[in-house]
């Protein structure tokens, strides 16, 4: 043992080599420590009988070691501080290391070796730097732990309690109050009732969502076809991409608007004329887009369906969705391989068979992932639908989403309705994508 | 006869590839039935004369369904700018022109001069969103790269851990947070400020996931080689990684601003008076004093209701920065949004 240690103790450069050398070996596969643990009887001899061997190689195993201390980039050591050594010196350290071509033997005397030498305190020291990484992710810990951890901790608490006030922190009790009341929409808010907006939300995912990812998926098809104008095409494509919903949404309010007869003049809105000169709506008449007597179907007392407005929220929502998916699938289809359309091509495909056969079966997990994001996106849906219909979503939140009414409880100062109605939001999602994870598993071909 | 029609027909569909295949294919694996003694009665030149106006007409298909298409998407932009430019009897009446007779250039002015409730007009709320915006954006950029460094290449107890747990946040609706976040600016009197709009958005776990996975990108060696040449850890993230991920970074920047200026949930929720943002500035109405228009006896009558010109001239005021950037920096943007989508 005592002549090992002498070995290894040599001029104060190597301290620095030996400390990386340490920090390599604390990286190591457990199996070389508990090769020495194991062998507790041994250890003695064996390390002594290693420690002729370490003399024997002389300065080659620390070289060695300074190389691998290299090699696996070790920051902790060193990492404010430059490296004092100059290049040739690391240049001719590294060529030794290549030189070297001993294993793990080495590396066990090693470990061994410096456990023993170093004190408690250079290890604690030894510690910290190397956990110097925290200090790189502190503000953002601090940052998540105040604004996202604890919420979400905070939401699963709340929801439970009742009666709960935010002002006072009083509240009556744990239990599930809340959130039946929430889904009986017995919450005193009035106008249309959570369960309207869940039913809203659902509606408007799961049909715009498939729409516009199978119109992403014909027009990227078209897209990639053609060479001339591709880039033009793309880029008009995308536009609609950099937009502020609730700007947009407007817009497309005012597609729809029945502007009425205030100024004497009767303007039905450019789809009602649309539609007219299609003939597909008789002369005279239109349908009330987004007014108060929007035709709708009333389903029951808490739920009615007005798919007048339904509708345009969903062209909204389509229009809305397509840039982001034509770029995903436009990319994606670029990275077929065109071989597949080669052999197709020989065997006399059509193009229908091409497509339904070759191209989306490829390019299917980008599809499961924007039907995935965009039912996600689309549960949490909001400002667009404030832009279209106001503030108030439509007349009451009858065409309210599940987010809008967790913040008219809010805002209304309901916050353990709030907290209720944001954890059905998070089930629902997390239904979505359970369903997903086993849907995927078994059609997506990746 | 009948026999003789179908070799003709597997003649054509054979000829048929092998003007589309490559030389060496057509030669060695042509089926044996099959003899390309077809030169007597069938016309090369005219079948791909055929194939070729198929591909054309194929070809006119897709470009006006890609046309009409992009009309569509391009629509509502148009008609944004176009309404804004309009008066407003003009927007009213029963058939729509799509091309303003007048151009009413004051509607951008009437606009300007309108303040709310708290007197603050529109430039007040522009230098709002954009100081709002520089300080989150930087503070945000910063906070990502230094975790995605630490998280990407610097080894810690408990690194896993905490990605793990940062990526989990991922799955939580925003919502969710949203209310307790509500309560502790509350509770911490930030209201007022602007530190409220900043300091709960300054951690994006997508970002910092993106950029991670872009700093792993880059090889070891780069790293070594810098180690030789003497730099820090700290020199080797500052001279070397965020130069290589640079495109991510202004993708990342960009976004960010770009989320700062839609942001609309959170500044109405909190109501402050002295911080509104942008967009809950698009959501008022918009009337004009300034603006006579006449009514159905033919008298000049001012409106007091809100007007859509307006409106459009407020919502194309809010668009323009947005497009601006988009033409500046479209390739930044897309392949920043279109990482989004390879790496999910």
């Amino acid at each position: 043992m005592a002549k090992t240690k002498k070995t290894s103790v040599e001029p104060s450069e190597e301290k620095v080599t030996l400390e990386e050398a340490a920090i390599v070996a604390e990286e190591m596969p457990v199996t070389a420590a508990d090769e020495v643990a194991e062998q507790p009887a041994a250890a003695e001899e064996t390390a002594a009988s290693f420690g002729d061997k370490v003399k024997a190689f002389g300065g080659k195993i620390k070289e060695f070691f300074v190389g691998v201390g290299v090699k696996t980039k070790d920051f902790f050591g060193n990492l404010f501080k430059k490296d004092k050594k100059t290049k040739e010196e690391k240049l001719g350290e590294m060529a030794v290391v290549a030189a070297a071509s001993d294993g793990q033997i080495e590396t066990v005397v090693a470990t061994s070796l410096l456990e023993s030498k170093l004190s408690a305190k250079e290890k604690f020291g030894r510690f910290c730097r190397s956990q110097s990484g925290w200090l790189f992710v502190l503000p953002a810990v601090i940052l998540m732990a105040v604004f996202t951890f604890w919420p979400i901790l905070s939401a699963f608490i709340n929801a439970f309690k009742q009666n709960y006030s935010t002002l006072t922190g009083k509240y009556d009790g744990w239990g599930f109050e809340n959130f039946i009341r929430v889904l009986k929409g017995d919450t005193g808010t009035g106008g249309a009732t959570f369960i309207q907006c869940l039913v809203n939300t659902m509606v408007f995912t799961f049909i715009s969502v498939p729409l516009s990812t199978l119109l992403a998926l014909l027009i990227s098809v078209a897209l990639n076809s053609i060479k001339p104008l591709q880039k033009a095409y793309q880029t008009i494509y995308f536009l609609p991409y950099l937009t502020n919903s609730l700007a947009m949404g407007a817009v497309f309010a005012t597609f729809f608007a029945v502007i009425g007869t205030t100024k004497n003049t009767e303007n039905v809105g450019i789809v009602n004329q649309v539609l007219q000169g299609l003939g597909l709506l008789p002369n005279e008449t239109f349908i009330n887009w987004l007014g108060t007597s929007s035709p709708k179907w009333v389903i029951s007392a808490n739920l009615t369906i007005p798919w007048a407005k339904y509708i345009v929220v969903i062209i909204y929502e389509v229009w809305s969705g397509l840039p982001f998916k034509i770029l995903i699938l436009f990319s994606a289809l670029q990275s077929v391989n065109k071989q597949y359309y080669d052999a197709a091509k020989i065997d006399g495909a059509s193009k229908n068979t091409v497509l339904w056969k070759i191209t989306t079966p490829m390019i299917s997990p980008m599809i499961s992932y924007l039907l995935v994001t965009g039912i996600m996106g689309g549960m949490k849906q909001y400002s667009a639908i404030v832009g279209l219909f106001g503030e108030q979503m439509g007349i009451d939140y009858d065409m309210g989403t599940m987010v809008g009414y967790i913040y008219r409880y809010i805002e209304d100062g309901h916050m353990g309705y709030a907290f209720a109605g944001s954890l059905i939001l998070f089930a629902i999602i997390m239904i979505i994508t359970a369903i997903n994870r086993r849907i995927s598993s078994k059609k997506v071909s990746y | 006869m009948a026999k003789k029609k179908t070799e003709t027909t597997n003649n054509l569909e054979v000829e048929q590839i092998i003007t589309e295949m490559p030389v060496e294919a057509s030669a060695t694996e042509m089926p044996k039935t099959v003899t390309l003694d077809v030169s007597t009665d069938f016309d090369v030149e005219r079948q791909r004369k055929k194939q070729r106006a198929a591909k054309i007409t194929q070809n006119v298909f897709v470009y006006i369904f890609l046309t009409i298409c992009a009309v569509l998407a391009f629509l509502p932009f148009y008609w944004m700018v176009i309404s804004s430019l309009k008066t407003e009897p003009e927007y009213r009446q029963s058939n729509p022109t799509f091309f303003p007779h007048t151009f009413q250039w004051k509607n951008y002015p009437a606009v300007l001069a309108q303040s709310d409730n708290n007197g603050s007009n529109f430039w007040q709320i522009l230098l709002n969103t954009l100081v709002v915006g520089f300080f989150s954006t930087t503070i945000g950029v910063f906070v990502t790269v230094l975790t995605a460094y630490a998280l990407a290449r610097m080894n810690f107890k408990g690194k896993n851990a905490l990605f793990a747990l940062m990526l989990a946040t991922m799955m939580i609706p925003g919502e969710m947070y949203t209310l307790t976040n509500y309560l502790t600016v509350s509770a911490m009197d930030w209201q007022d400020t602007f530190t409220v709009m900043i300091v709960p958005f300054l951690v994006s776990v997508y970002y910092i996931y993106l950029l991670r996975n872009n700093f792993m990108q880059i090889p070891n060696s780069l790293y070594q080689a810098a180690k030789v040449d003497g730099l820090s850890d700290f020199g080797y993230l500052v001279k070397v990684m965020i130069p290589l991920t640079a495109p991510t970074l202004v993708s990342i920047t960009l976004l960010k601003f770009i989320g700062t200026w839609n942001s609309y949930i959170w500044p109405r929720l909190i109501n402050t008076s002295s911080w509104q943002m942008i967009t809950n500035w698009v959501t008022r109405g918009f009337s004009d004093k300034d603006i006579m228009y006449p009514n159905k006896f033919g008298d000049s009558i001012y409106s007091s209701e809100s007007l859509t010109t307006l409106k459009m001239a407020a919502v194309c005021m809010v668009s323009l920065p947005l497009f601006i950037l988009f033409i500046f920096c479209r390739k930044y943007i897309m392949r920043g949004v279109s990482k989004s989508g390879t790496k999910g």
